[in-house]
């Protein structure tokens, strides 16, 4: 955390003084990035104040990071930069549950020479209850850009690490230079994944150790509030774990509890049952058989915010027998019934929000649009983006919706937020705005595979932009009967020279082409998903690549003497 | 207002508990059978009356209550419901054996409702199994007991809530593999395993020693002394040495089964089962006199040095001498016949119909300690029961129905060919295991000894 805060002082100072809201500085700004004004106005535009608004024309008026104004008759102050808003709707800006933008990956601890497996060191075994998420957040990382670009204007930050890997923080997705944190210590962050190859190594392990670890804090809290008020007490072993525990012991803080399915949210309940500390259960993949026990119990949860992938259901042939048929049907019931999950647990009256933890960002809103149309509502989902989360992380007093006095977090898109031709042009974080380019999106074929104008078939010359450079490569595609198939060469990242992988699920949606690939780095396996807009012989887009965030890739389609359809 | 929020919160709470601990009870008339209770003796043309999921009466001529379903079983056969002492189905995690000692873990924390296992052995007319740690470990986790109430999505309800505590222990080379050879700590040897007892169990004695300690002086007036550590580990061996917990011992060889005997009575502990047990009958007069019996397999043997002197008379020469006997599948597959296993019994040894059914019956029970609640049909216990198409000691049996409390989670005239609880959403075909090896004793252990698993072909019981 002090380092953090030191970082940013001292880059704030080198960057000459661009803290600008508050501070000023007796020269120029070398690097000429200084905005000119913080005030800004939106000018009637149809605004959504909160999830049950039915949209006004409105304006609204922001400056040094806070709402100052929503309505049709506000004086302007002369330093309003105005930004014509007729054509735009604006939106809360979008709070995310619990995400792992922007956290440094941590490296395992160095083993000590007399380490044992049986009985590791708390640090090594993946307890660091004392460690915070503000300490391995980067808000330069292109995980908060592309976060951000979804809508996302503020979130709470998980730590990496293991069973209690530490402490959350609430930070807002702004400006580089500073260290946007709105909270630390806000929750611990649990899960029920064991250490490999050393206690506690599996889900058992982790629940005994889980008590053990709570039991033991109460103990040395007793034994530290007996020391502190008599003589000839044996001073009492504080642990960092246990001084890192104190909190959640206190009810002082919850702790949250990553679990995907319902059998591990009824262990993380059971827990909370026998223990007593306050619970938020994040990453909800399969609740629906614990939707009744979820709401009976009044806890908190972020579902996390994806959707299965519909491959499986795509596949299904025409032409199978009877028995296949009925695995179809039973594959296409377990889909259907995933995809309505959310739409369940508004029923049920469970006010949910989101979390982007472990959900691919590219896809957020179409995962979004895919439980809006298996029955959940726009209302509810845009709760789940704004209030919900504001209540769930303690922060409606100045986030989740657009009131005067409200921290300026907006999403500004073209269209009605849940439509698939809207597109975001502004995100606004804490009176900062960033713009987006509004892409031209061509008209094509309905038809998934593209048979449209566009075709992929041939081979392409890529380039992509990643922090330790530039790199290219080919990548060449053909098209059998209706699936297409392909490899890709790239530079070797565990030796010198070329190396070359299949392409896999290469598919052509309009004019978007996305395949994926895996990459062996030094026994690591890496999957790329690229994903990209093709015009002409041109594509450009992004690649993902697992735990380490997307980077920008063009390529350009070589011209074949062979025609193809 | 505080404190009525206070009394409210308790309220709800209460309520929730009780709305956890319902499972489902049915009502039933099986009419004109060959009731086999195991424990009293086989009844021609015999009815069972079952009501609210406890047997009332076992009688000719009973006529159905208003609103109690009657099953016409004429020519069929009427067992206890079948009761597996060693069985890993139904757990998500087998084996946290990254320790010589885990007892603080509990399988009741992994139970998984969804495993399709439960409706194969329900299919095999099992309706109680006991769902074990693995044998990874010289004092593994505490085990559950199951029934088998298909179909539920709270493992809560499969849980045999009534069922006391037992927990899992083992000898010889699994322990000594993975923590000796493995990782290089005790136990390395059969000695060392001894040792790893002696000591937990001393230290048990120590830390109980001590929180008596502090619980007799935080009462007296003035008090300072501060409460000791807490430790899940050594408070479960003191509750083995207080006698509220069955020790599930997996054993192969005759010298340590008779060490482990030594160890339990220098420590005054009586309630011992020994598991595998395949050199028992070396030693089945000690095992008689002072444990609970051994759970043994019919004949399965040589899938590891320790295991290649045994005999398939093994279970029939303890049973002989007195030792409590039962036959156990430690296996999704052989849990599907253990009527067939118990049958064995019957070639190998001659034992009689009712001792063989005995050892997957009763037996086993008594070893799970719920004898007085299941294990043969006797009016007044739970209605676990399992109707066969001939004798289940034919070769020809097969189970038409079986019930659990009354209900019926099995019939093979209702058996649809896709089973499953839960479907992916994403995988046509889900992944299955092709070896059965995947689901035993040493689950979860692979990465603990990846040298000695290029050195060894392993089976891994």
């Amino acid at each position: 955390m002090r380092k953090t805060l030191l970082k940013a002082s001292v880059m704030s100072i080198m960057m000459g003084g661009f803290f600008g809201l508050q501070t000023t500085f007796g020269q120029s700004d070398p690097s000429g990035k200084k905005p000119i004004t913080s005030t800004y106005a939106i000018t009637n535009a149809t605004v959504f104040a909160n999830p049950s608004s039915e949209g006004s024309k409105a304006t609204v008026l922001i400056k040094d990071g806070v709402i100052k104004g929503v309505g049709n008759n506000l004086t302007l102050p002369a330093e309003a930069k105005i930004i014509a808003g007729d054509s735009l709707f604006i939106y809360p800006g979008f709070i995310d549950g619990a995400s792992n933008a922007g956290i440094i990956k941590q490296e395992p601890p160095k083993r000590p020479d007399n380490f044992v497996s049986s009985n590791p060191p708390d640090e090594i075994a993946g307890i660091t209850p004392w460690k915070s998420a503000i300490d391995q957040f980067d808000i330069s990382s292109s995980q908060v850009d592309d976060l951000r670009k979804m809508g996302f204007t503020l979130t709470q930050i998980i730590p990496d690490g293991g069973m209690l890997s530490g402490k959350t923080a609430l930070v807002v997705l702004g400006e580089k230079n500073s260290t946007n944190l709105i909270k630390e210590n806000v929750a611990l962050n649990a899960s029920l994944n064991g250490a490999r190859g050393m206690y506690p190594g599996t889900t058992v392990g982790v629940m005994a150790k889980f008590r053990d670890v709570y039991k033991n804090t109460q103990l040395t809290k007793e034994r530290q509030a007996t020391f502190a008020s008599n003589t000839g007490i044996s001073r009492p072993e504080l642990t960092p774990t246990y001084m890192g525990m104190m909190d959640v012991i206190d009810g002082k803080i919850p702790v949250i509890f990553n679990v995907e399915n319902d059998l591990e949210v009824r262990r993380a309940l059971s827990l909370q049952k026998e223990l007593g500390f306050q619970l938020i259960l994040s990453g909800l993949k399969e609740y629906d058989n614990v939707i009744d026990l979820i709401k009976s119990s009044g806890t908190r949860v972020l579902i996390q915010l994806s959707v299965p992938d519909d491959k499986a259901i795509k596949a299904q042939k025409d032409d199978a027998n009877e028995s296949v048929k009925a695995q179809y049907a039973r594959v296409k019931e377990a889909y259907d019934k995933a995809i309505a999950q959310a739409a369940k647990l508004e029923k049920a009256g469970v006010a949910f929000a989101f979390t982007t933890s472990g959900a691919k960002t590219n896809d957020l809103m179409k995962s979004l649009r895919t439980m809006i149309e298996a029955g959940l509502s726009e209302k509810a989902a845009l709760a789940a983006l704004t209030t919900n989360p504001a209540s769930i992380l303690g922060v409606p007093r100045f986030a989740g919706s657009i009131e005067t006095g409200k921290m300026a977090n907006l999403v500004i898109s073209t269209g009605p937020i849940f439509q698939e031709e809207s597109q975001i042009k502004h995100v606004v974080v804490d009176g900062n705005i960033f713009d987006y380019e509004i892409k031209e999106k061509k008209k094509n074929g309905a038809n998934g595979n593209g048979n449209g104008s566009i075709s992929i078939v041939g081979t392409w010359d890529y380039n992509s932009q990643t922090p330790a450079g530039s790199s290219g490569g080919k990548f060449v595609i053909s098209k059998d009967g209706s699936s297409y198939s392909g490899t890709i060469t790239y530079q070797d990242p565990s030796g010198s020279g070329q190396a070359t992988s299949p392409l896999k699920d290469i598919s052509l949606s309009g004019s978007t082409l996305s395949f994926s690939f895996d990459v062996n780095a030094g026994g690591m396996n890496l999957t790329v998903s690229v994903s990209g807009d093709v015009s002409g012989n041109s594509m450009d887009g992004s690649m993902n690549i697992t735990d380490f965030g997307s980077f920008p890739i063009s390529a350009t389609l070589n011209p074949t003497l062979i025609a193809n359809k | 207002m505080k404190k009525l929020s206070y009394i409210l919160a308790a309220l709800v709470g209460l309520s929730m508990q009780f709305a956890i601990a319902q499972t489902p009870k049915g009502s039933i008339l099986i009419k004109n059978a060959t009731v086999i209770t195991v424990t009293k003796g086989t009844l021609e043309n015999t009815d069972v009356l079952v009501q609210d999921g406890i047997i009332r009466r076992i009688d000719q001529n009973i006529s159905a209550p208003s609103g109690v379903q009657t099953i016409d079983a004429s020519g069929k056969y009427v067992m206890p419901g079948i009761i597996d002492a060693h069985s890993h189905v139904a757990l998500d995690v087998v084996n946290e054996a990254t320790a010589p000692i885990v007892a603080e873990v509990r399988m009741k924390d992994v139970v998984n409702p969804y495993e399709i296992g439960i409706y194969r052995a329900l299919a095999g007319g099992v309706t109680v199994s006991h769902a074990m740690h693995g044998s990874a470990n010289v004092v593994g986790g505490q085990n559950a007991t199951l029934k088998h109430r298909w179909g539920s999505s709270n493992p809560a309800d499969i849980i045999m809530e009534d069922a006391p505590r037992t927990i899992k222990f083992a000898l010889g080379e699994n322990p000594t593999r993975v923590h000796g050879r493995g990782n290089g700590i005790q136990p390395r040897s059969r000695m060392g395993v001894e040792a790893i007892l002696r000591n937990g169990f001393s230290e048990a004695l120590q830390y109980k020693k001590r929180w008596a300690d502090y619980n007799a002086a935080k009462s007296q007036k003035g008090n300072t002394m501060v409460a000791p550590e807490y430790d899940e580990r050594l408070q479960t061996l003191v509750d083995i040495l207080d006698g509220k917990i069955i020790i599930h011992c997996h054993s192969y060889r005759a010298d340590e089964i008779y060490m482990l005997i030594n160890v339990a009575r220098d420590f005054g502990i009586k309630k011992l089962v020994f598991q595998h047990t395949n050199e028992g009958f070396k030693v089945a007069p000690e095992i008689a006199e002072y444990t609970m019996g051994a759970s043994v397999f019919a004949d399965w043997w040589a899938y590891k040095f320790e295991v290649y002197y045994s005999t398939a008379f093994n279970a029939a020469i303890l049973q002989k001498n007195g030792a409590i006997t039962s036959i156990n599948s430690d296996s999704a597959e052989l849990i599907r016949h253990l009527y067939h296993e118990a049958a064995k019994t019957q070639r190998y040894g001659g034992m009689t119909d009712d001792e063989a059914l005995a050892m997957i019956t009763i037996n086993p029970a008594k070893q799970l300690g719920i004898d007085d609640k299941v294990g043969s049909l006797e009016e007044g216990k739970q209605a676990d029961i399992v109707i066969f198409e001939g004798h289940p000691l034919s070769s020809y049996a097969v189970p038409q129905m079986t019930f659990v409390d009354g209900v019926k989670y099995f019939d093979i005239k209702e058996d649809k060919d896709d089973q499953r609880q839960q479907v992916s959403a994403t995988e046509m075909v889900e992944p299955i295991m092709l070896t059965e090896e995947n689901h035993r004793c040493m689950q979860d252990t692979e990465h603990l000894f990846e040298t000695a698993n290029a050195l060894f072909s392993l089976h891994n019981h």
